[in-house]
């Protein structure tokens, strides 16, 4: 047990206490208050609050790894998840908001008027939740495996544990200032020793300022060696799966339900865009960040760990060598650790980080608490997710309408330790990186979601039928494509797993439009409801005249 | 609940429609459209980094951020010209 673990351990802990000790107040201030705790909170805390939410362990650990070691092509990953913002706030969150349906199966039940569509989008919820959740269970591992200097499989078992745990006190969603407090010591977590590598690097305090020199110098040494060049496009796959990856990832984020619910809690129209404004504007941090860490982390390595004696590593390496993520073999025997023998895990190299760059045992620590930060926070909103459609929209609404409050809550909490055991099961031994993994839950949404609800608030002819067959379709099509391309080496124009989603979207969009055409069109109802949804919040549409109401007349349904 | 004229409320809804296909347009633009042409952007550098490399690390997510918060600003005059000030309803 030396000094590091120790003090790895008490920043944990004091952090989680930190947002135990806020939720635990904010409660028992205003307990009646619980659903609307977001609503009175000013745009910016807000901002944050989503920032936290989204903010998961693959855009904490996992894309700085990604970045670096698929050079430009890792690019992929930080375009499309900011990207999906815009498709976010500009195509639905206006128009999910003024439909005052909390949840996505329950805005697609409503708004197709068919029970066999709300129960798909619910067992879609659940495999997307249940994917997403697999990546952010093999992150808490990779934390904990190199906390406790065990093997990544046990870090999960522990991951899985605390995970059930904190999901089933209710994850401290709903609590803003909570998220609040998550987001600073992520973002600080992750700032920190980005700024200190870009000091002893350049000299230079602004990372993001600082980076291009040793771009520039990486390119250099990339030529020397004769390896891929890091900036160089499109070199670790084609340029389709470049555009495939960040259409999945952005039309993955207008579509996956624990994103999509955050935006339609706040208090007016106005307030929603502000949100969503500053989310973006804290998230971006991050996201700029990352390709400064994949630089700074792949230049130390270049120059200060390859070349040197395999007998004299620096003290880091064995650590994580320990926790089977990073491989250090002299293949050639001739005593001298080469570029090419450094075999590094995607998932390691923010953890690595500070410990590679000697910044002390206070930042690896405070590293730690962001990343566990992350995993948790996101697995908590993910596991309720799952609860919410297994107990909510599956048992309650299709299974048992009699069940009591009571029942709900146990189904919920089962579904939550299931979810959580299982997750943790396909977690022990991860079918790809993290970053690859959520990749699949973004395809997944893109290839069901966001077909549904883009045609659900954009076109008024879109019907019932329509939308069970192109959700079934781009399911479909979206696993399938995963499955042959990831185990069976069948691609379309070198778009690998992790683009499936550009061809569930495809499918979806194409069935859903042919197969309502083909259908009756919806009620002269439903329809009118759709359009509606074009006016703002404040404006009523109803029987082909508009009608103004006061936003204190409208009340929005009570859950 | 007042009766307003309908033309009004279209004209509020073709106003977003624009502005929102001018966003989307511009963010296209930036991600899409330069990644498809990246080998031809790296001729120059921007902030030490090839133009398409500093565009899809730095550039595209400044232009995302940007726009959400000229939507923002926009929007709240839009409403404001339409009477739709929410703030003061409350």
């Amino acid at each position: 047990m030396d000094s590091q673990f120790l003090v790895s351990l008490v920043l944990i802990l004091v952090t989680f206490g930190l947002y135990i000790g806020i939720a635990v107040y904010n409660m028992a201030k205003q307990t009646s208050d619980f659903y609307v705790a977001g609503r009175n909170v000013p745009a910016v805390f807000n901002g944050m609050a989503i920032g936290a939410d989204w903010m998961s362990a693959a855009s904490f650990i996992g894309l700085a790894g990604t970045v670096m070691l698929l050079g430009y092509d890792g690019l992929a990953y930080i375009m499309g998840w900011t990207g999906g913002y815009l498709l976010l706030t500009f195509l639905l969150a206006p128009q999910l908001r003024k439909s005052g349906r909390y949840t996505v199966p329950e805005f697609i039940g409503d708004r197709y008027r068919s029970s066999a569509a709300r129960l798909i989008a619910a067992v879609a919820t659940i495999l997307i939740s249940f994917t997403y959740a697999i990546g952010q269970l093999s992150g808490s591992g990779v934390v904990i495996g190199r906390l406790l200097e065990v093997h990544t499989a046990v870090g999960t078992i522990i991951g899985v544990v605390l995970i059930a745990f904190y999901s089933a006190l209710g994850g401290m969603k709903g609590i803003t200032w909570t998220q609040v407090a998550q987001y600073l010591v992520l973002i600080s977590a992750y700032l920190i020793p980005v700024i200190f590598m870009s000091l002893q690097l350049t000299n230079n305090p602004i990372p993001w300022m600082s980076y291009g020199q040793i771009v520039g110098e990486l390119q250099l040494l990339d030529q020397q060696l004769g390896v891929s060049e890091y900036i160089v496009p499109f070199t670790e796959a084609t340029k389709w799966q470049f555009l495939a990856l960040m259409f999945t990832l952005m039309a993955g984020t207008a579509g996956l339900p624990h994103v999509i619910v955050r935006f339609y809690t706040v208090s007016t129209m106005k307030a929603a865009r502000w949100s969503g404004a500053w989310a973006i504007l804290f998230i971006g941090l991050l996201y700029l960040s990352a390709p400064a860490y994949a630089a700074f982390s792949r230049f130390i390595l270049m120059t200060q760990v390859a070349g040197s004696s395999i007998a004299d590593l620096p003290a880091w390496t064995a650590s994580w060598v320990n926790t089977g993520s990073l491989s250090v073999a002299d293949t050639n025997g001739d005593g001298i650790l080469q570029w090419e023998e450094i075999v590094i895990s995607n998932d390691i190299v923010v953890m690595a980080t500070p410990e590679i760059a000697n910044l002390g045992v206070f930042v690896i620590g405070l590293m730690a608490a962001g990343a566990m930060a992350a995993a948790l926070s996101t697995a908590g909103g993910l596991m309720i997710a799952i609860s919410a459609a297994l107990s909510q929209d599956i048992y309650y609404r299709s299974i048992n309408p009699q069940a009591t409050e009571r029942k709900r809550l146990f189904v919920g909490r089962v579904s939550i330790i299931v979810a959580t055991v299982a997750a943790g099961i396909v977690a022990l031994n991860p079918p790809g990186a993290i970053t690859q993994i959520v990749a699949w839950a973004f395809a997944l949404a893109s290839g069901t979601f966001f077909p549904a609800l883009i045609l659900g608030v954009w076109w008024r002819r879109a019907n019932g039928p329509g939308v069970i067959a192109g959700m079934l379709v781009g399911l479909t099509v979206t696993l399938g494509y995963i499955f042959a391309a990831k185990y069976g080496g069948f691609t379309i124009l070198g778009i690998i797993d992790t683009g499936a989603g550009v061809f569930g979207a495809a499918a979806a969009f194409i069935t859903i439009i042919v197969v309502s055409l083909a259908t009756k069109a919806p009620t002269k109802e439903a329809q009118e409801e759709v359009l509606d949804l074009r006016y703002p919040e404040g404006m009523t549409y109803k029987d082909g005249e508009v009608w103004r109401t006061d936003p204190a007349e409208t009340k929005r349904p009570e859950h | 609940m007042r009766k307003i004229d309908k033309k009004q409320a279209d004209s509020y809804f073709r106003i977003r429609t624009i502005l929102i296909t001018i966003y989307l347009l511009i963010g296209f633009v930036a991600s899409f459209v330069v990644v498809f042409f990246a080998e031809e952007l790296s001729g120059f550098t921007v902030n030490g980094m090839p133009f398409h490399y500093f565009m899809g690390a730095q550039g595209a997510i400044l232009i995302f951020i940007i726009l959400l918060f000229v939507n923002a600003i926009v929007n709240d005059r839009v409403d404001k010209k339409f009477g739709l000030d929410q703030d003061q309803k409350q």
